[in-house]
């Protein structure tokens, strides 16, 4: 047993740190359990805050679902989440990311979505090349698109602020929250009379109405209305769906179109910066360290067991960016947790719905609706969601356990943008990335065995050649990711991305649980800091700096009672 | 030289009967304008079959407020409400534990968990624990059934007070009934019955109290709320608020309609409003349909629904171009039908023969969870459900006086069957009869017997709805009760407190909060509202 004397080298290489850092006494100010994005972002701001953190990594690398992945010899791939757009500003910036190898691709085109008859719809970065593109389809939807566009970025804007909240303490409210209360209640307000009515309209909506409002096509409507329920067990005419598009529109530029935006050298590149930003700031990382139960006395943390050898590590704070339910229920002690929030808890709603495709392709593909400007087109994300009933039946599917007949896609070709992906890789590879729904993590007949993968691929690719006929020609190599495969090897409970539905039942001031949104959890120093808490998932690092500003908001007012 | 008044009430149905009788009773000159020959709107009682009277459409009472009752003596009006006990599931053979089963639950609680043990102990247990924590729901949200709902955006604070009263109200919750309001208002009613149940047979008939007369599914989120209004239901149960009137439903319109000719309101039948008479940005009176007949009043209340009210009486060009199109925008998609049946016996269970206590209540026809969400997936593409939810109800088992002697009458709410049906499928008057084809399929499916008995069969379509009573879209509650338009937003987000942009014409039907059933509660509080506008001291 080596000292756990935290490590302050900036030079990574997690090999070290593996063999290093185990403690006796609390050598550890804050022990992170989980080292996926949030978590990298929480041990970053507690180690430049001064507190002697550790990241404790079940797997051999950090970036959990940020993170890319060698496929075929010398094409790199986005293992599961593949763009990076939402990424908060503020993080970015105060960690300094850019000096730590971040850097950023945004192409001009947002979205193509291609039908198989070989129209398309497309979402340019420009609100005005998006709407003349829309004229030619329907003139009254490229009429409408400039104001539609204008109202999500108005209530995106609420929404960024609400996301960069904690939520309120409802049951003894401080003076914080009612200053918390007031900035909101201004913007609100900010909102003017119209916006702020259509806000509490919008937010409890259908993403089908919403659009449905603006717009009269229904492919314009699909290509826009798949933010609403990408990701999520819900289809275009479940309530609430506005809501997880407009939370997707909420502090970035997206607008309507939403948000494009490539990391060089795929989604690991995030991690690797989040990780050089925490490293420098003395954070000690260990990977291949599962973490088995939290260890806690009299209501409050003393550390964490590691699965595997039973070995505690001693800390008075501990984060989790695990998922809320793994992390109460299959850590916390069930004596400290309680019954009835033990029920609450195991009640979390998690049913992933999300699949990973995965492909090496020999070259670009063809997509005839792409015509000559291919190579521009194909540079965003691909949606293939042909209309609003082919979505709705995508998702009927899944309801009764089985796997879509004609799955709605989302596909990136990140090499397009990134060339250095594939330069290990003959000349003209590309690799592609499929976002896939919808596939059911429970499955009513059989289990997701090596046959039901190889089939969701193969339907995968042959929705694919749909629209870009020829495709399946092309792939040299294909990885595919079922929703058990999510849960077992990035231990999102369910297979969800998200670690919990982000429905109108797990939404502030009750994300995860109503009475801990406020990144305490029911433990005296356990925290959480994970996509499970506001303001939800996605590579955004904002729960995860919301949480670190709570935590060292609590080590000032403990400092202060010494 | 027209005739003048006090108040004119637009529309004989509950609501506006309910307003009329508080208007008349604080002194004011009311008049109701009727465009039927029968008084009640949706809640009539019509002889659609010589010696069979049904209650054509609203068929139960479930929510008829109590104070209502009480404050305007409906009782010693007539009101007689006779109590419904129970509700019975019935399976088809092979189904349940001991195959061909079925689910029964009665009023008794007792009886209900020894019933439910025989499915699951666990949720035979669970049920206790639903049950109260349900009635600690319904009453923390009753209080906001008579709210006026604030306009956040406004910049006066007095509104928003019965907010604060809330959240107080809230705060003296335990953190688990806090948790398990915001559940009920977000949830939908099947995931929020996984939480408690097992036993899918209960789970679906529980779960299809949540999509009556909504165009949702049981697993659609927001369905879990109304879950509650049963709940509500049983903690008025001293006001015998929970069943069907004695004579159909039309007999709570009578004895609403009497009270408020007691009061001194005068009722016209066959008095159809064309116009709503406006000068200079307020409301002075009613043109009628046909005769042009001109009446004028103070003030004017629509219990008609929002889009008729603004859309067609009021004088085109008077209103904002802006808030017309709110007012098209509040969506209405009718989606339920209801089928009546005249039969000359009994229909017979397969799973529990005979005549019997368990035909005395409501028969749910929701064997499972996924049978309920799949009747809605047909409907989301514009179809009517082949395998329907139905909701029936034999009333003369405890109102022998509707039907000739022996013969019965049935009721079936049907879900789902969309008012706007797919272009293959044609109109409505193409479908009619294939759609109640499909009812009695459904219901043979349980109980056979029901081909041979049938006398007469009389279906209602949304489009029939639409064109008898005159709710748009054929929607039961005047607009749908999504999340997105109840409270603060019914009918339009920043006028939902009962006045309207045009000075002097109020509304006081479905189409406002608290939504719609035979509550009564939108009648009463938008009365009171214009009597406290005008100085009144009110109830």
């Amino acid at each position: 047993m080596t000292d756990g004397e935290p490590m302050r080298t900036a030079d990574g290489g997690t090999a070290r740190a593996a063999d290093g850092g185990t403690a006796r006494a609390a050598n550890w100010d804050a022990v992170v359990v989980g080292g996926g994005h949030n978590g990298l972002v929480t041990a970053a701001y507690l180690g430049r805050a001064g507190l002697r953190t550790l990241v404790l990594e079940r797997r051999e690398r950090v970036g959990g679902a940020a993170d890319t992945s060698e496929l075929a010899k010398g094409a790199r791939v986005p293992t599961l989440a593949h763009t990076v757009g939402r990424l908060r500003p503020s993080v970015a910036r105060e960690l300094d990311l850019r000096s730590y190898g971040l850097s950023l691709v945004a192409p001009e085109v947002r979205a193509f979505a291609p039908s198989p008859d070989g129209t398309a719809v497309t979402l340019w970065a420009d609100v005005g090349r998006t709407a003349d593109g829309l004229r030619a389809v329907s003139p009254a939807d490229g009429a409408a698109y400039p104001e539609f566009d204008r109202l999500v970025r108005s209530l995106g804007r609420f929404l960024a602020e609400l996301a960069s909240e904690t939520p309120p303490d409802i049951a003894s409210p401080g003076l914080g929250d009612a200053l918390a209360g007031l900035r909101l209640g201004r913007t609100f307000r900010g909102l003017g009379a119209h916006d702020a009515r259509t806000i509490t309209r919008v937010l409890p909506m259908a993403v089908a109405d919403f659009v449905g409002e603006a717009f009269a096509t229904d492919a314009v409507r699909a290509a826009l209305a798949w933010r609403g329920v990408q990701y999520c067990s819900l289809g275009p005419w479940s309530a609430g769906s506005t809501a997880v598009l407009l939370m997707d529109s909420a502090g970035n530029d997206g607008g309507a179109a939403g948000q494009t935006v490539f990391a060089r050298g795929g989604p690991g590149a995030v991690s690797r910066a989040l990780e050089g930003a925490a490293r420098s700031a003395g954070v000690s990382i260990r990977t291949g360290a599962e973490v088995g139960a939290v260890l806690s006395r009299d209501g409050r943390v003393t550390g964490v067991a590691l699965a595997s050898s039973g070995e505690e590590i001693r800390s008075p704070v501990v984060v989790s960016g695990l998922d809320p339910k793994r992390t109460l229920v299959g850590l916390v002690d069930p004596v400290a947790l309680g019954p009835s929030l033990g029920w609450r808890a195991s009640n979390i709603r998690q049913p992933g719905v999300v699949a990973k495709v995965n492909l090496v392709l020999r070259r670009l593909p063809q997509f005839p609706a792409a015509g000559s400007d291919a190579e521009v087109l194909l540079r965003g994300r691909i949606v293939v969601a042909p209309g609003i009933d082919a979505m709705e039946r995508a998702f009927d599917a899944a309801k009764y356990g089985r796997v879509s007949e004609a799955p709605i896609l989302e596909a990136t070709i990140p090499s397009l943008v990134d060339p250095a992906l594939v330069e290990g890789a003959k000349a003209g590879t590309h690799v592609m990335s499929v976002v896939v729904q919808y596939a059911p993590y429970w499955l009513r007949d059989g289990d997701w065995d090596d046959a039901a993968r190889e089939a969701l691929g193969d339907r995968v690719v042959g929705v694919l050649e749909g629209v870009a006929p020829g495709i399946g020609k092309l792939v040299t190599a294909r990885q595919v990711l079922t929703p058990l495969d999510l849960e077992r090897e990035h231990g999102l409970t369910g297979g969800h991305p998200l670690h919990a539905e982000p429905a109108l039942d797990s939404f502030f001031l009750w994300r995860p649980l109503l009475g801990w949104a406020r990144y305490r959890m029911p433990l005296d120093g356990l925290y959480l800091c994970g996509s499970g808490a506001h303001p939800g998932g996605g590579v955004t690092g904002g729960p995860g700096q919301n949480a670190a500003r709570e935590i060292l908001a609590d080590q000032r007012r403990g400092r202060r009672r010494r | 030289m027209a005739q003048r008044y006090d108040a004119i009430v637009i529309g004989g149905g509950h609501n506006g009967l309910v307003s009329a009788a508080y208007l008349a009773r604080a002194g004011l000159r009311t008049i109701v304008l009727e465009r039927r020959h029968v008084l009640g709107g949706a809640a009539v009682t019509e002889e659609l079959f010589p010696g069979f009277r049904f209650s054509v459409f609203s068929y139960v009472v479930s929510l008829l407020r109590p104070e209502i009752i009480r404050e305007l003596d409906l009782p010693r009006h007539g009101l007689d409400i006779l109590p419904l006990d129970g509700t019975f599931t019935p399976l088809r053979p092979g189904e349940g534990p001991s195959g061909g089963d079925y689910l029964w639950r009665v009023n008794d609680h007792g009886r209900t968990v020894r019933e439910l043990r025989r499915w699951s102990t666990t949720d035979a247990e669970a049920y206790e624990e639903y049950g109260r924590l349900m009635v600690d729901m319904a009453r923390f949200i009753k209080p906001i059934l008579s709210i006026v709902p604030p306009d956040l955006t406004s910049r006066d604070p007095r509104p928003l007070l019965p907010l604060g009263g809330l959240l107080r109200s809230f705060q003296q919750l335990t953190e688990r009934q806090q948790a398990v309001f915001v559940q009920l208002m977000t949830m939908s009613a099947a995931d929020f019955l996984d939480q408690w149940f097992e036993t899918d047979p209960l789970k679906a008939t529980m779960s299809a109290s949540g999509i009556i007369g909504t165009y949702l599914g049981v697993r659609s989120p927001g369905t879990a709320y109304v879950l509650l209004h049963h709940y509500m239901g049983e903690i008025d149960g001293a006001f015998r608020a929970w069943g069907i009137p004695k004579g159909g439903t039309g007999g709570i319109s009578e004895a609403i309609g009497r009270a408020a000719q007691a009061q001194g309101a005068e009722i016209r039948l066959e008095a159809p409003v064309g116009r709503i008479l406006t000068r200079g940005g307020r409301a002075t009176g009613v043109a009628l349909e046909g005769s042009g007949e001109e009446i004028e009043a103070d003030v004017i209340l629509s219990s008609v629904d929002a889009r008729r009210t603004f859309l067609d009486l009021v004088e085109p060009g008077t209103l904002d171009p802006a808030f017309e199109e709110e007012v098209r925008r509040f969506k209405f998609r009718g989606s339920s039908g209801k089928v009546n049946l005249a039969v000359d016996r009994l229909p017979d269970f397969t799973c529990l023969p005979g005549e019997g206590e368990h035909l005395r209540g409501a028969i749910s026809f929701s064997p499972s969870v996924d049978e309920m969400e799949r009747a809605y997936d047909d409907a989301k593409y514009g179809h009517w459900s082949r395998r329907p939810y139905i909701d029936m109800i034999i009333p003369t088992l405890v109102d022998p006086s509707i039907a000739p002697p022996g013969k019965h009458v049935i009721s079936c709410f049907v879900q789902y069957a969309p008012y706007k049906l797919a272009p293959e499928l044609g109109s409505w008057d193409d479908n009619r009869e294939a759609f109640g084809d499909a009812v009695v399929d459904r219901i043979a499916e349980f109980a056979p017997n029901i081909r041979d008995i049938i006398l007469f069969r009389n279906v209602q379509t949304p489009l029939d709805i639409e064109r008898t009573t005159g709710l748009t879209e054929g929607n039961i509650f005047q607009g749908e009760l999504t999340l997105e338009q109840l409270f603060f937003n019914r009918p339009v987000p920043g006028h939902a407190r009962f006045r309207t942009p045009i000075r002097d014409l109020w509304l006081s039907g479905s189409a406002t909060h608290p939504g719609g059933g035979i509550m009564g509660a939108n009648g009463r509080i938008a009365a009171l509202e214009v009597l406290r506008s005008r100085g009144r001291r009110v109830a």
